[in-house]
This record gives structure tokens, C-alpha cells and sequence, in this order.
């Protein structure tokens, strides 16, 4: 029974460019879909990035809806979330200084002692602290797609590159705009996932460029539409293999992992689905678009 | 073995050697252990042992508001010695402009002036004289106030009996401060969120009037009473003695007046001390902390011993944090927290249970997923996947990073993906089979061929790690560090240890034909 791969042919012969362009309408959608979400629903901002208090409790004999009612007398922005089971509330509140803040976590804690059995976690982020992350977060995505680009340039020709690049726009366009339907809190760790996506879908990519670069050397008289297809179907089963193993990994940090790790874990798993989905199907066919043969180029 | 070069298997059997035996320090994790080599193992980040973080920002506008105000107290002196009057003083966000009655001397007055506070830009026009706080003059201010918030912070940190604090300057004006174990956040956020100025004045009893029109005289304040706010006093400006005097301060027990704080002046202070009671027998005296009076009693005898006590309203833990506010010393300006995270204990102990039992069911799965693939060549690269594991742990503790709960996810990540390398070499090795006979040759082509692209592959997803760090902060850092180890190790675990592995299996299988 072991060995299951003899089943999978070495070498399948599947017409994936013939169906680009249904999959670039698709994506096309996906893409505009994403950036009508994000500017009009946004992304559910977490403390990081939008400042505010957050305080876990583990409670005793106490209700949601009993310490919503304690609170929301003294708080009007008070908002409470079970977080992953009844005994464990997640407290969040808007400060709107930072001196505010030191005694609201003070007086939350008063006004509640009694229901509480652990104050596991209490974090507080300042608005000016909140929009520097914000801004370090975006900076690092940015300078994580050029840092790609220059290498896969100095690798690869420069068309390769571009590829590349537009297949990783997508994967971060496209998680985020999953991200605001799935109203998926937006923190430190969903920017570490998108670098790690982005890490993960030029990885992917890259793997078939290589097989690309080298069916262009191997096979001079091949159609390019044929040559792209075969290197896809070269690499497929690897594809399929390193997206599973790792999906696998995921899907046991997203089960068992815990709740605070929880949200990291779905950015993940969605953002390795679409980078393998974008690998085959946007990165490759987007090499179309130059009509290149490394003996065709005049310099 | 055929043509297995000796020196090569004994590389990769060391090395791996090596990965296992270092990583025992951390799977055993004994916290206090003083032994040399038990001592290599990874350091739990706060969220995972419990603690706070904090970030302090020194509030400098206040600082540089006060210089502002030592401006204009100088510049009434100067002029009230040279006999010019001043028609109007201007404060201004970063400068003072003073209007002169008459310019004959305005020229003195600004050298004068110039001689106390070297540095700041002065401009003369008509009988308008500006003083300017300017850049190099702040810069000056600001390094100062770091440096002495920093000593200070340090010193009510190890006051407050919290083990193994990290405390750092963080960019031009912050304070980073890490506290594993802490309980009790909210006392040290109380600790560090007091100036505690302390300082003594006369208070002037007779000019009721300003008082009463809440306007103070030139060379007075008025402050008001720390438990009634309208209780006010009216004090002279300049403080007969202060903090900076102190020895000691204690908190301490009396009969009739309950809690209180007693301290001891050095001999600087106590001489001042003792001049000033002296001579003012029948005064009252202000104790001034932060802006408002704590008490101001009577002086009913001069007091040349250089001790006393401070009594208040105080419970025993408020005397007991005020004095170790006073024996740390005054911060120069207040202190602002801008970010906190603090994590209990038992959050922690959660989240490192989860993230172990997240770690072995991914592991399980993805080697169950392995043999059922590849069978014998799967259970090889299960081999290596483990030995990567304890590679990631012994580096880890090796260079004493800091594990944290994103930590522990880029471990689990990287436990998907380490199989990608073997994955990349098998399918080569698969496509050569179709290609030619020779066992040995088919394998040594397919580790040769896979070799750049796994280079490729690793080198991208290490570029976003390196950028992750040094974009990151805290926590998210821990997830860049396992995941690029990850990375690192499983290059190595793919193309020494699967190669050795495969080797020795082929050579002792002998196999004569290879269909993978």
C-alpha cells in the first residue's frame, strides 16, 4: 500500500495554459473584488494597528453577558468576545490617550476582580505606537516584493522577475481581500503570515521558472505555450506534494495551536492555497506575455 | 557503500550528532540549572513564561517647556540687576521673545543671559530679544533625559525585586523594558509612572491676596494639596532642598501618625535643611511631590539631625513605594507608557501546550503523508525531517534565541516545509528512473539536478525572514529567526542526511533497480 505515488503518472499531461484565461478572469474578479473590500469594508484592525486595550480573563461562574453589563456601565466602547471557550472573554476597549489607558486596565480589573479567576493577557497599544506598526508592517511587505524581484532578476532574465512579482501582488491582494470577507483580525502575526505567504508563493514559483529556464534551453523547437505546459507538468506532483505537507502542518497549528495563534494559522492556510493556485496560473501564463527565447533576444 | 567518500559520512553522522546532542538542554529545560552545558537552551519569550513589556516614552516637550520657563526666570533677574524694565514676555512652543522698555542695554542683558545658558540661539531686533531652543540645545536635553531616565528606571525596577529585567534605550526617545514573571504589572506601571520630584519650600502665609486672586507673585507658586484640591498654598518658587539630597528614605510606623516615609539627607542637604529650619521657626513647610503639596507642617524647631519624616494619608504599601520612589531618585521628565503586553503565567504554560501538541500532530501527519507516498524513501525523509526538528531546537538554545508563541508556529511551518527539499530531490530522482537504469547514477542526477532549484527556493524564503526581522518586533522576530533556521537546516538535512540515507539503504538493500 505505501508508494502511493507509482499511481500518479511521472508525467501528466494536463492543458493548464489552455485554460488561462478563464482562470485570469477569475482572478482578475478576485482581485477587484479584493480592492472594492478593502477600501470600503477594510480589514478588522487589531490592537496593533488601531491602538486600544485588550484583557483575556478566564472567568468562574460568571456569564459574557453578566460582565458586559458590569462594564458597559462604566465603558460605552466596551466590547467582549468568548475566545475559544465560556470560561475565556476576551475584553477590548478604545482609549483614546495613553495615560487613560494605565487606569482603565486598573479599573477594568476592579470592577471585575471578583468574577475572575486569571487575568491571562492584557495588552495595551498607543495610537502613535499603532501607526508606526502599521507603516513598519507595510514597509516590510514592500521591501520583502522588491527584495524578490532583485533576486529573481539577478537569477532569472528580468521577464521571470515580472512574473513573479505579479503573481505575488495577486497572493497578498487576494488574502486580503479574504481576510476582510472572513472579518479575520489583522495583527503583528497576519503581516509575519503575508511575508511568509509571499516566501511561500515565490518559492513555488520559482521551482517551475527553474523547470521553465530549463525546458527553454532543452527544447528549442517547442511552441512556448507547450514548453510552459510541460514544465508545469514536470513539477506538478512536487506542487501538489509540498503544498499538502505544509497545509497539513497548518491545519494542525490552526486545530490545536491554540486561539491566539488561531488567525495566523487560516492567513496561512488561505495564502498557501492561492500562492500554489497562482503559481501555475498566473505566474506562468503571465510569461506569455513576452514572446522570449533566450537565442531570440538580439543582446 | 559505493563511492560514498568516508569523510562524507562522517560529516553528516557528526553533524547530526551534534543537532541531537545540543538540543538536550532544551527538551529537558531545567530553568536553574548552573551547569555549563545544561545552560545552552532556549529562552522562553514572555509570552510564553508569563511577564510585561513595556515601552516608556520620556515626555520631553514637558522638559523643554520648563527650560523655557528657566528662560524667562533668567531673564528677569538679568534685567531686573541691569535696571531695565520688560514691557512683555512672549512664550512661545520653542522660544521666548521678551519686549524691553528701552534698548540701550539689551545688548548686555543677551550677554549675560548668554554666559548661563551657552548654546541657544539669540537674536536682537529693535528692543525685542528672542531666545531660541534650539536643535543642538534640545538634542542636548534629550540625550540627558534618556540617560537618567534610564539609570532611574533601572533602579525602581531592581527596587521592586523583579528578576532579570531587560531595559534598553529604543530610538530617540523611548524606553523598552522586559519583566519575565511579573505578577503584578499595574504596581510597576505605578512605580514608573511617577515623576516623584521631591522637593521642600517655605510656604509664604501672609499675602493672602494672591491666593485669593489665584495670582502669584513673582518668585512664588502656587500649588495645591494632594488629597483637596482646592487647598492651596502659596510656596516660595525656589525649593529649599530636594530629592537629589536624599540617602535614604524608608517607609516606617508611628504611633500617631500612622504610615509614613522617613528619610535621611546627606550632608549637603542636611546642612541646608538645617538653615532653613533655623530660620524659620514659626513657618510652615511645604513637602512638594509632583506638583502638589503631600503635607506642609509647622516648623517648631530647627531640625539639624538631617532626618524626618513625610506623613500623609498613606496605606503601607503606598510608604513603602514612595520611599522606593525617593531612594531611586527623581526622573527628570514624566515617563508615558505607549505599549504594553504582559502575559500571565498560565496563558504561557497554554500556549507552549498547544503549541507542542500543534508541533507533534503536524509532524505525524506529514510523515504518515510521506510514507504513504514515497514508502521507504518517504521513511527517509522522515528521518531527516525529525533530525531537522532537533536541529532548529540545539541552534536555537546554541545562540540563545528567544522562543515565542509565532516561534513555535514558524517551527510547525517548518515542518511542512522541510520535506519540500526531499520532495523537490524524489521527484528528480523519479524522472531520471524513466531515463536510465544504474541505481546509483539515477540517484546521484537526481540530488544534482534538484540542487539549484532548492537553492532558489530556500534563498526567497529566506530573504522574507531577514526582512521579517528586521521589520519585526518581539514576538513576531522569534518567528523569523525558526523559520529561517528551519530553512538553513533543512537544506542541510535534505542534501547531506536523505543522501547519505538513501546511499546506505540502496548499498544495503542492494538494489539492482529503482522505481520510486
Amino acid at each position: 500500500m505505501f508508494g502511493l505515488n507509482k499511481i500518479i503518472p511521472v508525467e501528466p499531461n494536463i492543458n493548464f495554459l489552455g485554460l488561462r484565461r478563464n482562470f485570469l478572469i477569475f482572478s482578475i474578479l478576485a482581485i477587484l473584488i479584493s480592492i472594492v473590500l478593502l477600501s470600503i469594508k477594510g480589514l478588522n484592525l487589531g490592537i496593533d494597528f488601531k491602538g486600544g486595550t485588550l484583557i483575556e480573563v478566564s472567568t468562574k461562574n460568571t456569564s459574557i453577558g453578566e460582565l458586559r453589563e458590569i462594564l458597559s456601565s462604566s465603558y460605552s466602547d466596551v466590547s467582549l468576545q468568548e475566545f475559544g471557550n465560556e470560561n475565556i472573554i476576551l475584553i477590548r476597549l478604545q482609549n483614546k490617550s495613553n495615560q487613560e489607558s494605565i487606569e482603565t486596565v486598573n479599573s477594568v480589573k476592579n470592577l471585575i476582580q471578583d468574577k475572575v479567576v486569571e487575568f491571562r493577557r492584557s495588552e495595551f497599544v498607543g495610537p502613535t505606537i499603532s501607526s508606526e506598526l502599521l507603516f513598519r508592517g507595510f514597509q516590510a511587505v514592500s521591501f520583502a516584493l522588491i527584495a524578490i524581484l532583485i533576486y529573481i532578476w539577478l537569477r532569472f532574465e528580468w521577464q521571470f522577475g515580472f512574473g513573479a512579482v505579479v503573481a505575488l501582488t495577486h497572493d497578498v491582494l487576494f488574502t486580503l481581500g479574504l481576510l476582510s470577507i472572513l472579518n479575520v483580525e489583522f495583527s503583528l502575526a497576519t503581516i509575519a503570515a503575508i511575508l511568509t505567504i509571499a516566501g511561500y508563493s515565490i518559492n513555488d514559483t520559482v521551482v517551475i521558472f527553474d523547470r521553465v529556464r530549463e525546458n527553454l534551453r532543452k527544447y528549442k523547437k517547442l511552441e512556448l505555450v507547450d514548453l510552459f505546459n510541460l514544465s508545469v507538468n514536470n513539477t506538478l506532483s512536487r506542487t501538489i506534494m509540498t503544498s499538502l505537507t505544509t497545509l497539513l502542518a497548518l491545519v494542525s497549528l490552526f486545530i490545536f495551536g491554540g486561539e491566539v495563534i488561531r488567525p495566523f494559522a487560516l492567513t496561512m492556510i488561505i495564502g498557501v492555497i492561492i500562492g500554489t493556485y497562482s503559481s501555475v496560473f498566473i505566474a506562468v501564463p503571465t510569461l506569455l506575455i513576452f514572446k522570449f527565447r533566450p537565442q531570440d533576444e538580439d543582446d | 557503500m559505493k563511492n560514498y567518500p568516508i569523510w562524507k559520512s562522517f560529516t553528516v553522522v557528526s553533524l547530526v550528532l551534534l543537532g541531537i546532542i545540543f538540543a538536550i538542554p532544551s527538551i529537558i529545560y531545567d530553568e536553574n540549572s548552573e551547569n555549563w552545558f545544561l545552560k545552552n537552551k532556549i529562552n522562553l519569550g514572555l509570552d510564553l513564561q508569563g511577564g510585561s513589556y513595556l515601552l516608556l516614552e520620556v515626555q520631553l516637550d514637558v522638559l523643554y517647556k520648563e527650560e523655557l520657563d528657566n528662560f524667562v526666570d533668567s531673564v528677569r533677574l538679568i534685567s531686573r540687576d541691569q535696571a531695565v524694565k520688560i514691557e512683555k514676555i512672549d512664550i512661545q512652543e520653542n522660544e521666548v521673545v521678551v519686549f524691553f522698555g528701552n534698548k540701550e542695554k539689551i545688548k548686555d542683558i543677551r550677554d549675560s543671559f548668554f554666559q548661563m545658558y551657552r548654546g541657544v540661539t539669540l537674536q536682537i531686533n529693535n528692543n525685542k530679544l528672542s531666545i531660541k531652543l534650539n536643535d543642538e540645545y534640545r538634542k542636548i536635553i534629550q540625550d540627558s533625559a534618556i540617560k537618567q531616565s534610564l539609570e532611574i528606571v533601572r533602579k525602581r525596577i531592581d527596587e521592586s525585586g523583579t528578576k532579570e529585567p531587560l531595559i534598553q534605550r529604543s530610538g530617540k526617545k523611548r524606553i523598552l523594558l522586559q519583566l519575565p514573571g511579573v505578577k503584578d504589572p499595574e504596581r510597576i506601571k505605578d512605580l514608573l509612572g511617577k515623576t516623584a520630584k521631591l522637593t521642600f519650600h517655605i510656604v509664604d502665609n501672609e499675602n493672602t491676596s494672591a491666593l485669593q486672586n489665584n495670582l502669584a507673585p513673582f518668585g512664588k507658586i502656587i500649588v495645591s494639596d494632594m488629597y483637596d484640591e482646592n487647598t492651596k498654598y502659596l510656596l516660595d518658587k525656589r525649593a529649599v532642598v530636594g530629592g537629589e539630597n536624599l540617602v535614604d528614605a524608608k517607609g516606617s510606623f508611628d504611633q500617631t501618625e500612622g504610615h509614613a516615609v522617613s528619610f535621611r539627607f546627606d550632608t549637603e542637604g542636611a546642612q541646608k535643611f538645617g538653615k532653613v529650619t533655623t530660620n524659620n521657626i514659626g513657618k510652615n513647610l511645604a513637602v512638594v511631590l509632583d506638583g502638589v503639596v503631600i503635607t506642609a507642617p509647622r516648623i517648631s524647631s530647627a531640625i539639624t539631625g538631617g532626618s524626618g519624616i513625610i506623613t500623609g494619608n498613606f496605606n503601607a504599601q503606598e510608604a513603602s513605594d514612595l520611599a522606593v520612589l525617593l531612594r531611586a531618585g527623581a526622573l527628570p521628565a514624566p515617563l508615558e507608557i505607549v505599549e504594553e503586553r504582559s502575559v500571565g503565567a498560565g496563558l504561557g504554560a497554554d500556549s507552549i501546550a498547544a503549541g507542542q501538541i500543534a508541533a507533534i500532530i503536524g509532524m505525524v501527519l506529514v510523515c504518515v503523508f510521506m510514507i504513504l507516498i514515497y514508502g521507504t524513501f518517504g521513511a527517509l525523509a522522515n528521518v531527516s525531517l525529525i533530525v531537522n526538528l532537533f536541529i532548529i531546537i540545539s541552534l536555537l538554545g546554541a545562540i540563545g534565541a528567544t522562543l515565542t508563541l509565532p516561534g513555535i508556529a514558524g517551527i510547525v511551518l517548518t515542518i511542512g516545509m522541510a520535506v519540500d527539499a526531499n520532495v523537490l530531490i524524489f521527484e528528480r530522482i523519479k524522472e531520471e528512473s524513466l531515463k536510465q537504469t544504474k541505481v546509483f547514477q539515477i540517484v546521484k542526477n537526481g540530488f544534482d539536478r534538484a540542487m539549484s532549484t532548492i537553492l532558489d527556493a530556500n534563498i526567497t524564503t529566506l530573504i522574507a525572514a531577514v526582512l521579517l526581522f528586521a521589520f519585526g518586533s518581539g514576538p513576531i522576530r522569534g518567528f523569523s529567526i525558526t523559520l529561517s533556521l528551519g530553512v538553513i537546516a533543512s537544506m542541510f538535512t535534505a542534501l547531506m542526511l536523505t543522501n547519505f540515507l538513501v546511499y546506505m539503504y540502496l548499498s544495503f538493500a542492494n538494489k539492482k533497480e529503482l522505481r520510486l
